[in-house]
């Protein structure tokens, strides 16, 4: 399968790459329909979906057959948000409650995931049973599964009995030199394989199984962790290798390190990537590849808009008293779902005209900004400053807007404050900022104002309810005719 | 003679499947070995399944009450710098 590549389009569509657009193309606009039909209420698999769909992810599946440096199977806190992480396993007749539980309540889920808390396919039997029971009672909903590769050969007839059109794979390397330094050892064949030789078998395996997928239609994105000195120079590589054949989608995510997290790579002092790093890595790749930025490394059992997790209203006792006609639930999630589309098609619709007309004006000659932007979903600024958990963060230049990355407004724990180090959660959501010229919310409250202007980010509470494109474009208009653009700061990026 | 799991195991399941005798079980607080049924895989395979799944350093122990998997053997961590880091935690 051919794909096109995203974000250095020329040819795509209607002949307006995203460096010449007034907004940024859709993410997917330059996919064949075929794909884009499949991925785009998907919100893990489309940018533009993420605004509006949920998704959710059952915890089911315990065991894994491998062993990650970023992985540690020890611990669990409740206000953690990182992948591998859950609260409550469940059984599959657990997981199929729950999901019908929650797409009755948050009809916006379109999306059921199994990703752990091990690997799912070391755990086909739950892992199967839960999916063939949901594809035959709750067939409204959309089914993936991800997974480290090194049982996907011998799962791949199976996964497609059962409905399930998305995998992903988690690829970090395809040299087992490299791979000796992030998976110390592999369970195969009966047997606890170490180093190298473990990494081979593994690597095999994953491209075998994404070989296979491919064969038989089923659409696969790629993740990748980016460790700084071991992978980041070897995963352009990746990216090549894992688009030439046949995988739609990549998505580079930041290692995330602590100590507190017991894991290798936390304890021996292994630093993950900076925004920069990780930023001028999904650059690199984006000439190859269709890259996934938008990705919130959520939990094993998230539920929610991918900002949020809305796992505590569907704990096991509060399902346990739901009373779920489902019949009922998919009539009504039916019409939610076509109003939500037709929301989007309109404003893929609105985007395209602004995109024309902002190329009939005359080009700026600026510099780049990058600008954070608060919101909870639609596809508008509608979050308070100091409500907000993330933010997303978008660069603006003369060739346009487009979607960056998002940053989390309190790093990985929202815990109690003694684990801090001293430092404020206002002051902490100030420095996560590092790098913006603006902050766009629906309101900032007077302590903030202060301590962000101080820091070089001016704060703005003018577009509220805007949509976030054309707001970060208006600023930045206002930026440039203020003349705040015109000299090129020491800071900035070579490659913007 | 059996292999036994103990406190520090963590419930991940990864054992139970591959035990060739089903000598192992899900139970409170912790998964448990059947010492009746448990052949230490004699017979069958050349090493321990459950100890060569076992993601936990230290959770299974051999007939003699030794650890199979003793710390560092598996995540590669110098038992001396994993002290150090917890013990910085707890200082905190």
């Amino acid at each position: 399968m051919q794909l096109p590549v995203l974000n250095e389009a020329p040819a795509a569509k209607s002949g307006c790459s995203a460096s010449s657009c007034g907004t940024t193309e859709n993410q997917m606009d330059a996919l064949p329909d075929s794909i884009r039909e499949k991925v785009q209420n998907h919100p893990c698999y489309s940018e533009d979906a993420h605004h509006y769909f949920a998704r959710m992810h059952v915890a089911v599946a315990p065991a894994c057959n491998i062993q990650c440096h970023y992985c540690n199977r020890k611990y669990d806190c409740a206000n953690e948000s990182r992948p591998g992480v859950v609260s409550e396993l469940l059984t599959p007749d657990q997981a199929v409650k729950k999901t019908m539980a929650v797409a009755a309540t948050i009809p916006q889920m379109t999306v059921l995931g199994i990703a752990g808390p091990g690997d799912p396919l070391a755990n086909p039997e739950r892992t199967f049973e839960t999916f063939r029971r949901l594809s035959e009672e709750a067939p409204d909903i959309k089914l993936c599964v991800s997974t480290n590769g090194l049982a996907l050969p011998d799962a791949v007839e199976e996964l497609s009995k059962h409905n399930i059109d998305h995998v992903t794979i988690t690829i970090n390397c395809v040299d087992p030199e490299i791979g000796a330094k992030i998976y110390p050892w592999i369970y195969w064949n009966n047997r606890r394989i170490k180093g190298k030789k473990g990494a081979k078998i593994l690597i095999d395996q994953q491209q075998k199984g994404l070989e296979m997928l491919i064969a038989k239609g089923i659409l696969v994105k790629v993740n990748s962790v980016m460790i700084p000195g071991v992978n980041d120079q070897h995963l352009a590589e990746v990216s090549r290798v894992v688009k030439s054949k046949g995988a739609f989608l990549h998505n580079v995510m930041p290692l995330i390190a602590e100590a507190e997290h017991g894991t290798f790579y936390g304890v021996m002092g292994q630093r993950g990537p900076t925004h920069d790093e990780l930023q001028d890595l999904q650059d690199a790749c984006s000439g190859d590849m269709n890259m996934m930025r938008h990705c919130r490394q959520c939990r094993a059992d998230a539920v929610g808009l991918l900002g949020e997790d809305r796992g505590d209203e569907f704990t096991l006792d509060k399902i346990e008293e739901m009373e779920i006609d489902y019949q009922a639930a998919m009539e009504k999630r039916k019409v939610i779902h076509q109003a939500i589309q037709a929301e989007m098609d309109s404003k893929r619709l609105e985007k395209a005209e602004k995109s024309t007309q902002f190329k009939a004006e005359p080009k700026l000659a600026t510099r780049p900004v990058l600008m954070a932007v608060a919101t909870s979903g639609q596809g508008v600024i509608n979050v308070h400053f100091g409500h907000a958990k993330e933010f997303l963060i978008y660069e603006a230049s003369p060739d346009g807007v487009r979607f960056i990355s998002h940053r989390k407004a309190d790093q990985y724990c929202g815990g109690d404050s003694t684990c801090g180090d001293g430092e404020s959660v206002l002051q902490r959501t100030v420095r996560t900022l590092e790098g913006c010229e603006a902050v766009l919310c629906s309101k900032v409250g007077y302590e903030p104002w202060e301590l962000l202007e101080n820091a070089g980010i001016m704060p703005n509470g003018e577009h509220a309810m805007e949509p976030i494109e054309e707001a970060v474009m208006a600023v930045y208009k206002e930026m440039a005719a203020a003349g705040k653009l015109d000299a090129k700061p020491e800071a900035m990026r070579a490659s913007a | 003679m059996a292999v036994k799991i103990i406190e520090s195991c963590v419930n991940c399941f990864a054992c139970e499947p591959v035990c060739p005798s089903k000598a192992i079980y899900e139970a409170k607080p912790h998964f448990k070995v059947n010492p009746n049924k448990c052949t230490e895989c004699e017979g069958d395979f050349p090493v321990y399944q459950c100890a060569s799944i076992c993601p936990i350093e230290g959770a299974i122990l051999n007939a003699q009450g030794e650890a199979v998997n003793p710390p560092g053997s598996l995540t590669g961590i110098p038992p001396e710098k994993m002290a150090e880091a917890m013990a910085e935690l707890q200082s905190h």
